[in-house]
C-alpha cells in the first residue's frame, strides 16, 4: 500500500503539495516569534544526570579496594586482563626482536605466501629501525589482548546467535550501537570501573572489535550451505558434532578473512588509549601532537600501518584453506624448529633489544618542511583559516545557538522525521533534541553539530564528484585505491599534527583533518554505487539518444542515490567520530568537554556528554537512513 | 529385476506437507478438495505433498518422478525426517519416523539411513577420504577402522587414489562419487537420492547410473530415488511414482505405465519413450499358439524385431518354466514402432 500512495503523491493537485512545506514555515516561524529572546535551553535539569554519576564516581573511588563488586567482579576480570597484557609484553621483550620478525613471518610462509612473509619481515624491521620497537610490542600486546578476548567472547555469542533468531534479534541493535558510539564515550566508565592503566585501554578496544567479529561469525554460519548441515545431520550427527566438524570450519575462512576489519577497528582505538592510561604507538602520536612534530607523527603512524600489515597478514594466511597451499607437514616442523633455535640463539648470545643503528628522527626534515610550508605560506593559510572560521562556522553557530530559539529546531528536526519515516523518528528526533538540552549540552551540541554538517558538506562535496568519476573510470578508481587505503589505514591523529602545525590550534585544522579522514567510504560507496547502475538501463538510455551528461543526470544517479546516501550516513558517523578527536586540536565544543572530563575525572560530565554524541550519532544515523530508504525506488512486488 | 516378496520396508501412509504458518488449515482446505492455487491464496500456504501413500520392498529401487516443483524433494525429505510432515505417517521397518525424538531419529540414521544429494553436499575442508569416513566418524568409530573402510567404498565406486584430494580438485562426476561412497560407506539399508545426477552432464551421468545398478546388483539395499528424467526413471527403477503438484498421479513398473498411463499428465510424459525398448514380449503377446522360434517372455520387444522381420511367422512365448503363455507377431510391433514415430 505504502509504494501505492508513493507512486501516487506526485500527482497531488495544486496547493495540498505544499501543504505539509507550509505548515513547516508557519509552525517553524511562530515558535520562533514565541520563544524569541529565550534562545538558551531552560536550565535546572543539568545534573539530574551528572550528579548521581559524579557521586557514583566518588563512591567507586572510596570503595575500589573493599566493595564486594570491585573486589569480586571487576577487580579480577581487571587482574586477568592486565596479567594477559603484562604476559604477553613480557614474552614479546624476552624473545630477540629477530625472533619475533621470524615468527610473523613464518605463518604466510607455511602457506607458501612468501611475498607476504617478505612483506611482514620489511614492515617489522621498519618499526625497529625507527626506534618504535618497543611501543610497537606494548601495541601488539594489547591489540593480541583484545582481539583474543573479543574471539573469545564473539565467537561463542556468534554461535548462539546464528542458532537463535531472537537472541540475533535482541543482539542486533546492541552491535549497531556499539559501533555507532564513538570510543571516547566508553573512555571514561571504563575508567571509572578499571582505573588508569592498560586495562581500560584493553576493553575499549575489545568493545570495538567484538561486534564485526560477532557479525561475522553469523554471517560465516549461516552461509554454510544447508546441503552440508543437512548431509551432516543425515548421517546422524549430534548438532554439536555438525557445528564443530562442519558448520565451524566451513565458517572459519569467512570469519578470518573478516578479521582485517576487526583489526582496522581495533587500530583506530588502539591509538587513542593513551588517554586512558595504556601505554604503546598512541603515547608517541600523543607526544608528537604535543610537539608539534609532524614528522614523527608520521613516522609513528607508518609504525601502526605496519602493524594493521602484520595482524592482517597473519590473519589471512590463517585463512587460507586450500590446503593445496600449505607446506608440506615436515617442512612446517622444520620452520618450527627453526624459529626455536633462533630464539635459543638469541637469548643465549644477549641479542635481544632492537640495535639502535638509525636515530628515531629520520622523518625530522618533515617538520621543517612543514615549518617552512607555514612560513611562507601564511598569508594564505591565515585567510583560507579566517574566512571559514570567521565567515562560516561563526555565523552559522550564532545562528543556532544565540538566534534560532530551540523550540525551532525540535519542532523542525520532529518535522523532517514525520515525512522521511513518521511518527516513530520524528518523536525519536524531538526527544534526543530535548534529552540533549535537558543535560545543559544545548549550546556546545548545537555547536558540534555544525561542524559536523560543515565537515560533512565539505567530505561529500569532494567526495561524491570523486565517487562518480571513479565509478565511471576503472583506472581513477585503480588509481586512487592505494591512496584511499593509506588514508583508512593511518590512524586520524596523525592527520590532524600537520594541519595543528599550519594553522595552529583551533577548529579548522581538526575539520580538514576530519575531511581527510572521512573522504574514503564517501569516495569508494559512491563509486560502487555508480558502478552497479544496472547496464541495460544505461543502454536503454543510449538507444534513445541520451548524452553522457543526460545519462548521468537522469539515469545513472537516480539509480545511485539510494546508495550515495548510505555514503552519506558513513560519511557522517566517521565526521562524529573525527570531529571529536579533533576536540584534542582546539576544536572546542563536545570534542572538548570529553578531554577534559577525561583528564580532570569530571565522571558526569564526562557520562553527559557521552549520552549527547550517542544521541545525535543516531538521530543523523537514523535520519540519512530514513533519507536513503525513501531514495529507493519501490520493490517488486 | 523386482524384489523379494516379503515385509515392506518403507510403508508411507497418507503422508501430507504443507508450507506455512497457517498450515492446520489450508490442511483442512486441501482435504476438502480445494485446489493447490485457491488454497495458497486463502492462506498464503504450499501444499508440498499431498495425500502420498506408497510402501517400499526390501532390495527394491522405487523412482519418484516429476517436474520441477512437484514435491519430489519435500516428499524425499519426509521420508528421512529432514522436515516434519503435515499429516499421515513414515515407518522405516515398522518404526514411525514421524513421531520420533531427534535423538531416535538420529540413532535411526546412524543404524540404516542414508542419502545422496542433489548439489551433492560435500565437506569442502575435508579430504575425500575423510568425507567418505564422515558417517562412521559420528557414529564414533576408531580413525583406524573408519579410513579402512572408506578406502574400501572409495575403491567400490572407483575413486582410488583419490583419497588425499580435497573435493574441489575432483569434477562433477567423481564428486558425486564422493557423495555415493559417503552414503555407502555406512553400509545403510535404506538410501534416499535427491536428484543425484542432475548435476552431471549426460555422458557422466549415464556412467553414474551404470555404476548405482552395478551397486544395486550387488548391495541390494533399498533405495528411494528422485529424478526428473524418465529415461533415468526406467533405467534405475523396478517402479515408477509420477509425481504432480505433490499427488501422485500413478505408481507402476515402465511398462504398466507405457501401456496403460493413468491420466493425461503421465501419457504426456511416456509417449516420447521409445517403447520397444521398454515393453516386453509379455506386454505386446497375444493369446495363441504357434511359432517355431521361442523367446522368453521378459526380452524386449527391440530384441524381438530381427527375428519378427526376418521371418513371416509368429513367436512362441514362453516363461520361466519354459511354458507357452502365447504368441507375438507382426503386426503387433509395427503399431507400436508406428505409435512411437
Ligand atoms: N521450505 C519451504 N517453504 C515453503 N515452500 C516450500 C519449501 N520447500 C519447498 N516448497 C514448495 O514446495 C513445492 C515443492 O518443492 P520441491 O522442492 O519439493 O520440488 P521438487 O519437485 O523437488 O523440484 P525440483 O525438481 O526443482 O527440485 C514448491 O512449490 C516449493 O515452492
Ligand atoms: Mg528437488
Amino acid at each position: 500500500m505504502t509504494t501505492v500512495s508513493r507512486v501516487v503523491a506526485p500527482v497531488d493537485a495544486g496547493w495540498k503539495r505544499f501543504a505539509p512545506w507550509v505548515g513547516l514555515a508557519v509552525g517553524a516561524l511562530a515558535l520562533q516569534a514565541a520563544f524569541a529572546g529565550s534562545n538558551a535551553f531552560p536550565g535546572g535539569l543539568d545534573t539530574l544526570i551528572s550528579g548521581p554519576i559524579d557521586e557514583a564516581g566518588a563512591w567507586m573511588r572510596e570503595n575500589r579496594r573493599s566493595h564486594p563488586l570491585f573486589t569480586g567482579v571487576f577487580m579480577p576480570i581487571s587482574d586477568i586482563v592486565d596479567w594477559v597484557v603484562s604476559g604477553l609484553a613480557d614474552v614479546l621483550a624476552w624473545i630477540p626482536w629477530f625472533a619475533v620478525v621470524a615468527i610473523g613471518a613464518m605463518l604466510p610462509i607455511t602457506r607458501r605466501m612468501y611475498r607476504q612473509a617478505l612483506l611482514v619481515a620489511v614492515v617489522m624491521g621498519y618499526v625497529g629501525v625507527f626506534g618504535l620497537w618497543e611501543l610497537a610490542m606494548a601495541t601488539l600486546a594489547v591489540m593480541i589482548a583484545a582481539i583474543t578476548l573479543a574471539v573469545v567472547v564473539g565467537l561463542p555469542l556468534g554461535v548462539v546467535a546464528s542458532r537463535h533468531r531472537r537472541v540475533e534479534a535482541a543482539l542486533r541493535p546492541v552491535l549497531d550501537a556499539m559501533q555507532t558510539i564513538p570510543a571516547f564515550v566508553y573512555f571514561l566508565p571504563l575508567l571509572m570501573v578499571f582505573g588508569i592503566g592498560n586495562v581500560p585501554g584493553v576493553v575499549a578496544t575489545f568493545i570495538y572489535a567484538l561486534p564485526p567479529l560477532v557479525r561475522l561469525t553469523v554471517l560465516g554460519i549461516t552461509q554454510v550451505p544447508s546441503s552440508a548441515v543437512e548431509s551432516s545431520k543425515m548421517f546422524g550427527a549430534t548438532s554439536l558434532q555438525t557445528l564443530v566438524k562442519v558448520q565451524l570450519p566451513m565458517a572459519v575462512r569467512s570469519i578470518v578473512t573478516g578479521m582485517s576489519q576487526t583489526i582496522m577497528m581495533a587500530l583506530g582505538i588502539v591509538v587513542l588509549i593513551p588517554l586512558v592510561g595504556a601505554g604503546g604507538l598512541g603515547t608517541a602520536i600523543f607526544e608528537s601532537l604535543n610537539q608539534r612534530r609532524p614528522g614523527r607523527g608520521l613516522a609513528v603512524g607508518l609504525a601502526i600501518v605496519a602493524i594493521a600489515i602484520v595482524l592482517d597478514r597473519i590473519a589471512r594466511a590463517s585463512a587460507e584453506r586450500d590446503p593445496l597451499k600449505r607446506l608440506a607437514p615436515g617442512a612446517m616442523a622444520g620452520l618450527a624448529v627453526g624459529v626455536l633455535v633462533i630464539v635459543a640463539v638469541g637469548r643465549g648470545a644477549g641479542w635481544v633489544d632492537f640495535p639502535a643503528v638509525w636515530k628515531p628522527n629520520a622523518f625530522d626534515p618533515i617538520d621543517d618542511v612543514v615549518t617552512w610550508l607555514r612560513d611562507n605560506l601564511r598569508g594564505v593559510t591565515r585567510a583560507m583559516n579566517d574566512f571559514v572560521v570567521a565567515d562560516v562556522y561563526l555565523p552559522l553557530r550564532d545562528l543556532l545557538v544565540d538566534v534560532v530559539a530551540w523550540p525551532v529546531v525540535v519542532f523542525v528536526t520532529g518535522w523532517i522525521g514525520w515525512r522521511l519515516r513518521g511518527a516513530k523518528l520524528a518523536i525519536f528526533g524531538a526527544a534526543a533534541w530535548l534529552v540533549i538540552g535537558a543535560v545543559g549540552l544545548w549550546s556546545a551540541t548545537m555547536d558540534t553539530a555544525v561542524q559536523v554538517l560543515l565537515a560533512t558538506l565539505a567530505t561529500l562535496g569532494i567526495s561524491v564528484p570523486l565517487g562518480v568519476w571513479a565509478g565511471r573510470s576503472p583506472r581513477l578508481e585503480s588509481v586512487l585505491s592505494p591512496f584511499l587505503d593509506a588514508l583508512q589505514t593511518v590512524p586520524s591523529l596523525v592527520y590532524l599534527i600537520p594541519f595543528v602545525v599550519f594553522f595552529s590550534v583551533g577548529m579548522f585544522p581538526g575539520l580538514i583533518a576530519t575531511v581527510m579522514y572521512s573522504l574514503v567510504p564517501g569516495v569508494r560507496i559512491t563509486a560502487l554505487g555508480i558502478r552497479e547502475v544496472p547496464v541495460e538501463s544505461v543502454e536503454a538510455a543510449e538507444t534513445f539518444g541520451a548524452t553522457p551528461r543526460q545519462i548521468l543526470l537522469r539515469v545513472r544517479l537516480p539509480l545511485a542515490a539510494p546508495t550515495i546516501m548510505t555514503a552519506v550516513n558513513q560519511v557522517i558517523m566517521m565526521v562524529i567520530a573525527m570531529v571529536i578527536i579533533a576536540g584534542l586540536a582546539g576544536g572546542g565544543a563536545l570534542g572538548f568537554l570529553v578531554v577534559e572530563s577525561l583528564a580532570r575525572s569530571k565522571f558526569g560530565q564526562g557520562v553527559e556528554v557521552g549520552l549527547a554524541l550517542v544521541l545525535l550519532a543516531m538521530l543523523l544515523d537514523r535520519f540519512t537512513e530514513a533519507a536513503a530508504d525513501r531514495l529507493r525506488p519501490p520493490a517488486g512486488s | 529385476m523386482g524384489g523379494p516378496a516379503s515385509e515392506p520396508r518403507i510403508v508411507v501412509d497418507a503422508v501430507w506437507k504443507v508450507f506455512g504458518a497457517r498450515c492446520d488449515e489450508a490442511l483442512a482446505m486441501s482435504r476438502e478438495g480445494v485446489g493447490r492455487s485457491d488454497v495458497l491464496e486463502a492462506t498464503g500456504c504450499t501444499v508440498g505433498v499431498r495425500d502420498v501413500s506408497f510402501e517400499v520392498l526390501p532390495g527394491e529401487t522405487f523412482v519418484v518422478m516429476g517436474l520441477s516443483g512437484s514435491g519430489k524433494s519435500t516428499l524425499v525429505r519426509c521420508l528421512s525426517g529432514l522436515t516434519d510432515v503435515t499429516a499421515g505417517s513414515v515407518r522405516i521397518d515398522g518404526d514411525d519416523v514421524t513421531s520420533m525424538s531427534s535423538s531416535q531419529l538420529r540413532a535411526l540414521r546412524r543404524s540404516k539411513l542414508s542419502m545422496v544429494f542433489q548439489h551433492f553436499g560435500l565437506f569442502p575442508h575435508r579430504r575425500v577420504i575423510d568425507n567418505a569416513a564422515f558417517g562412521l566418524e559420528v557414529q564414533g568409530v576408531s580413525k583406524v577402522d573408519r579410513r579402512a573402510r572408506a578406502l574400501e567404498v572409495l575403491e567400490i565406486v572407483g575413486l582410488a587414489g583419490f583419497e588425499q584430494h580435497y573435493p574441489q580438485q575432483l569434477s562433477g562426476g567423481m564428486q558425486q562419487r564422493v557423495g555415493l561412497a559417503r552414503a555407502i560407506a555406512v553400509d545403510p539399508e535404506v538410501l534416499f537420492f535427491d536428484e543425484p545426477f542432475s548435476a552431471l552432464d549426460p555422458l557422466i551421468r549415464r556412467d553414474m547410473q551404470d555404476e548405482l545398478v552395478r551397486l544395486q546388483d550387488r548391495l541390494q539395499r533399498t533405495l528411494v530415488f528422485i529424478t526428473h528424467d524418465f529415461a533415468e526413471a526406467i533405467k534405475l527403477g523396478d517402479r515408477i511414482a509420477i509425481m504432480k503438484d505433490g499427488v501422485f498421479d500413478q505408481i507402476g513398473s515402465a511398462a504398466e505405465l507405457i501401456r496403460s498411463p493413468a491420466t493425461d499428465y503421465v501419457r504426456e510424459f511416456v509417449r516420447d519413450i521409445p517403447k520397444t525398448k521398454v515393453l516386453t514380449a509379455r506386454d505386446v503377446m497375444q493369446v495363441g499358439e504357434g511359432g517355431e522360434q521361442r523367446v522368453h517372455a521378459d526380452v524386449v520387444v527391440e530384441h524381438l524385431l530381427p527375428q519378427l522381420l526376418s521371418s513371416d511367422s509368429v513367436l512362441d512365448v514362453i516363461d520361466d518354466s519354459g511354458r507357452s503363455i502365447g504368441v507375438v507377431d507382426r503386426a503387433a510391433v509395427i503399431a507400436l514402432l508406428e505409435e512411437q514415430v
